[in-house]
């Protein structure tokens, strides 16, 4: 087979190897994506029949929206604390898990646990483990705080539930990436004398940046989408101290039936997420290039 | 030696903080019911299976987690299929616009959900999917998408070139050369792109809750979220439900576990 | 055949059957007149388990031959039914015909066109059987559009042995609530003791417990005459006597995380001298292994000086869908449900309190569950939340305001003003 043949071979099969991926991109993203575009730019509210093209007046209102800011800003003090912690503690546990050890099968399939649990599940344990009356949390700690009510620590409690929760998909995500890491690479390094900080660091750091940028990336996207968790522990109260983005979406739509709104805050939230994206799909090509 | 306490104590502490809750969770569904009503943080006085029994006999509870596996099982099946196909060709084959596909991919992780959940209850009830599994298996899969395609781009991409090309000399066309060689190496991605769309998909409650209406196709999500009255929350119920929920994740990852250990890389190699 | 093709082949054949079973399980969308008429009812878990509901559904059924009806759970949270059914009847959703919703949403779905008059399933002496918060709850326009199927009033629990061996009476204002739980408090030397615990938790449980505040200072209320009427200066005085609540010690800090299970148990194991909640905790504080067990008595929610007492309407109305193919028997189901015979039925059986005056004489019901009985007083005065379609929109920015309240995040005066100016803003949205 000539050459071109054979590339134009190989192009055909890659399109074909795409289109079921692109086929389910199209049918649930784009399409509801259009839907939720077109409702943004309309005042839909089925309750009172009204339902007419308003422009980017949803845009506009959102824009000076005290409840929208600050759902904004509560989700990103929620994404940044969140994926910070998620990162540190999956790359220590990925480490623990990455050696030899008897038991070492159950012991990952036990850090798995908070993953595998339904998320309503999760934070209603939490929620029971960090009430006033009964919380174990306060017990244990002999404190007497009032997590879920304080306007300045209802946050914090909403990061302990998703880092409890998120932190295995981080760990298995970064354990896979440290499987693929040959162990002479780092045999080489101990030969040159490098202790296990340096290795570490210098050798192994390095090679899972790309891992650790899709860990970083996808959990990012993920906890900008929280809703569950804030559901179920705080309601997104005290004072809408808690309340995420889509949670404010979801009032919008679900409790108030705005569906124009409710759809702005949506596509503006993924206009966020798209920017975020963008710089973190940059940092990944460069650390491509780099390695 | 002292290297191997300080791993010991690590291991301990992110056990505890693992399982912590669901100790927890497993000795209350062991209560008694009218125990955990009056106290649900309590030691444990006495136990009793009764909160497991009342699950399983008061309610589908079996069918459910027959539905949840069916719905859990195929949405995996056709993401991974796909995904591992779109992360083949992007990594390996001379697709143009490879970039641009990855971050259209990444699209589908912007949407809240709750904005797409309309469009597709409607287009449901259009084909007439209402109340059947087969309508949570295909927003599943496709939800997990990005995540798995990504996963599986960066295992691909990190392969030596030498693979593909030594398959290539070989005579094999690209699938062949994906089935016989390229494939192992990268099953660890595999495996963990498999566990996190099964648990997707068997924790996923939103698109369920809506799309669903009878023990026909209900999940193990929505059933637990019935459990609760208007007023009164029965823990104990709730807990033995979770515990039960939760075995055949445990077992999907077990089973799925020796593909997350390294030597494959190497085992290839030689061929 | 490698491991990939392999699966890849099985699970297009796995899907190919699932789908194949799905379609051969799915019922013929339409076609009424070839099958018996089958009406679906849709509500949440019935408190006390779902055997007296079940038996008045095979009586009906018994009594209706040529009828099938298919009984459909939903969650029990308001805000999961909320969504189900806004999704569902938004895309004029067949797939149930009669449902059980919230008193506060009837005003909603009925403006947004979703439910069919009611105004013929209730007679006239009925209407005079029925109380009158839940009958104008169900009102819009002059029309009824639900059938009130049982209601809600919130009362004060106190704990009777404590208050005797302190020599207090019950509290009839909020002044005196805050002197006996100071008394009791400093009496038994219990740190830990809890005073009077409301739910403060930002979500509807609160409006609930600040309604019965606010609307207790003559003047006071949230929306008045189509209008905000939080600036109003009653209105601010009812949301300082809340917030000193908190402030002064009477209630702890920790009523800001509290709904109505969390205060009950709370309550429930003796670490609470008053609550505010529903009837539902009655049974609960009276079961075996209770702690406070014997100990329990009930009053109406204290009142603002020179004010009335109000307890705050809860509960639930039967609707027909405006979809359904098969109105008239949903109808039917409806009025079986709402008559006397069911509504004491499922009075007797799970302790539920009926809509109907009548009932609350009826020496059965004074035997067999005779707390239900002595509720007529409260219930009577039961007051409904602001009865307009815009409810939940102006519950959204009522919880937060509250919150904001109780936690002292905002001084009563800027809370009140930040609710105005949101409901004025909701209430203004519709165009003539």
């Amino acid at each position: 087979m000539s050459r071109a043949r054979f590339l134009e071979s190989e192009r055909r099969v890659g399109f074909l190897c795409l289109a079921p991926a692109l086929l389910a991109v199209a049918a649930f993203s784009l399409a509801p994506l259009a839907i939720v575009l077109w409702l943004s730019l309309r005042r839909h509210m089925p309750v009172f029949g009204i339902s007419r093209f308003v422009g980017l007046d949803n845009y506009a209102y959102l824009v000076s929206d005290p409840r929208f800011l600050s759902s904004l800003g509560n989700t990103a003090y929620v994404v940044l604390a969140s994926v910070a912690l998620e990162l540190v503690l999956g790359l220590l546990v990925a480490l623990l898990l990455d050696r030899s050890f008897s038991g070492r099968r159950i012991a990952r399939a036990a850090v798995l646990v908070p993953w595998a649990f339904p998320t309503v599940v999760a934070a209603s344990a939490w929620g029971f483990l960090l009430s006033p009356g009964f919380g174990v949390v306060n017990r244990v700690l002999g404190i007497d705080a009032n997590w879920l009510g304080d306007p300045w620590l209802a946050i914090h409690a909403v990061i302990l539930a998703d880092v409890w929760k998120s932190t295995p998909l981080a760990a298995l995500l970064l354990l896979a990436g440290l499987q693929v890491i040959p162990r002479d690479l780092g045999r080489a390094a101990l030969v040159d004398g490098a202790g296990a900080a340096a290795r570490f660091f210098r050798v192994t750091l390095p090679l899972l940046r790309p891992t650790i940028l899709v860990v970083v990336l996808f959990r990012s996207l993920d906890a900008f989408r929280i809703f569950d968790v804030v559901y179920v522990l705080t309601g997104g109260g005290p004072a809408n101290t808690t309340e995420s983005v889509s949670l404010y979406a979801y009032r919008l739509y679900f409790q108030t039936l705005q569906f124009g709104t409710g759809s702005a805050v949506s596509i503006a939230s993924c206009l966020v997420m798209a920017a975020w994206s963008a710089v973190m799909v940059g940092l990944l090509s460069t650390s491509r290039r780099g390695a | 030696m002292k290297r191997a306490i300080l791993l010991g104590a690590g291991l301990f502490l992110v056990l505890a903080f693992c399982l912590g809750p669901y100790v927890w969770l497993l000795i209350t569904s062991l209560r008694p019911p009218a125990e955990v009503a009056a106290d649900p943080a309590a030691l444990p006085a006495a136990l009793s299976l009764e909160s497991f029994r009342a699950v399983f006999s008061e309610r589908p509870f079996f069918r459910i987690v027959g539905n949840s596996l069916l719905v859990a099982i195929l949405s995996t099946a056709l993401c991974l299929a796909a995904a591992t196909a779109a992360a083949f060709a992007l990594a390996r084959l001379p697709v143009p616009g490879n970039r641009a596909v990855l971050a259209l991919l990444l699209s589908v992780s912007m949407l809240p959900p709750v904005a797409s959940v309309g469009p597709v209850y409607l287009a449901a009830s259009a084909l007439g999917l209402r109340d059947t599994a087969a309508a949570l298996v295909m927003p599943y899969a496709a939800l997990s998408l990005p995540l798995a395609t990504w996963i599986l781009h960066g295992f691909f991409r990190d392969l030596p070139a030498d693979l593909h090309r030594a398959a290539k000399v070989d005579g094999c066309t690209p699938l062949q050369a994906l089935r016989k060689v390229l494939l192992p190496p990268v099953a660890p991605g595999i495996a963990a792109a498999a566990i996190l769309t099964f648990i997707f998909s068997w924790n996923e409650f939103l698109f369920a809750l809506s799309l669903t209406s009878t023990d026909r196709s209900r999940t193990v999500p929505v059933e637990i979220a019935l459990f609760a009255g208007v007023h009164e929350v029965p823990w104990g119920e709730i807990a033995a439900a979770s515990v039960v929920a939760t075995l055949p994740i445990l077992l999907v990852v077990a089973a799925l576990d020796r593909f997350l250990v390294r030597g494959l890389l190497a085992g290839s190699g030689k061929g | 055949m490698t491991a990939r093709s392999e699966r890849t082949r099985h699970a297009v054949a796995a899907v190919a059957v699932a789908l194949a079973s799905c379609a051969a399980r799915d019922e013929p969308a339409a076609a009424p007149d070839t099958l018996p008429a089958t009406i679906v009812f849709r509500h949440f878990p019935v408190f006390g388990g779902p055997e007296p509901l079940s038996r008045l559904l095979d009586e009906f059924r018994r009594e209706n031959p040529g009828l099938i009806v298919e009984d459909r759970l939903l969650p029990a949270s308001s805000d999961q039914q909320h969504q189900f059914y806004a999704t569902q009847l938004e895309a004029r959703s067949s797939d149930f015909d009669v449902f059980a919703l919230d008193v506060v949403w009837v005003p909603e779905f009925a403006r947004a066109g979703w439910l069919r008059d009611a105004s013929d399933l209730v007679s006239e002496d009925d209407r005079r059987d029925f109380f009158d918060g839940p009958l104008l709850a169900t009102t819009l326009g002059g029309k009824a559009y639900a059938v009130p199927w049982f209601m809600d009033g919130g009362l004060l629990y106190y704990r009777a042995d404590l208050l005797e061996k302190h020599g207090l009476a019950v509290p009839d204002t909020l002044d005196d609530l805050a002197r006996a739980t100071r008394t009791v408090i400093e009496g038994e030397r219990d740190p830990s003791l809890l005073g009077f615990l409301f739910q403060g938790r930002q979500y509807e449980g609160l409006v609930c417990s600040a309604l019965e505040i606010v609307h207790s200072v003559p003047g006071g209320a949230f929306v008045a005459d189509g209008r905000s009427a939080m600036t109003r200066p009653e209105t601010i005085e009812g949301l300082c006597l809340l917030r000193r609540l908190v402030a002064e010690g009477t209630s702890p800090a920790l009523v800001s995380s509290l709904d109505e299970e969390g205060s009950r148990l709370l309550f429930g194991s003796g670490r609470a001298v008053f609550l505010r909640n529903w009837p539902y905790a009655w049974s609960l504080f009276e079961a075996d292994g209770s702690s406070v067990k014997g100990k329990v008595g009930i009053a109406p929610v204290p009142r603002a000086a020179g004010g009335r007492h109000v307890a705050t309407l809860g509960g639930f109305a039967l609707g027909v869908n405006r979809h359904s193919r098969n109105p008239e028997a949903a109808e039917k189901l409806v009025r079986f449900l709402a008559s006397k015979e069911s509504q004491k039925s499922l009075a007797l059986a799970a302790g539920y309190e009926p809509t109907r005056r009548s009932l609350y004489d009826d020496p059965d019901l004074a035997e067999k569950q005779p707390f239900v009985a002595r509720l007529k007083t409260i219930l009577e005065r039961a007051e409904p939340r602001p009865v307009t379609p815009y409810y939940p929109m102006i519950a959204q920015a009522l919880q937060a305001e509250l919150s904001a309240v109780v936690t002292g995040l905002r001084s009563p005066e800027v809370a009140a003003r930040r609710a105005a100016s949101q409901i004025d803003h909701v209430l203004s949205l519709e165009e003539p």
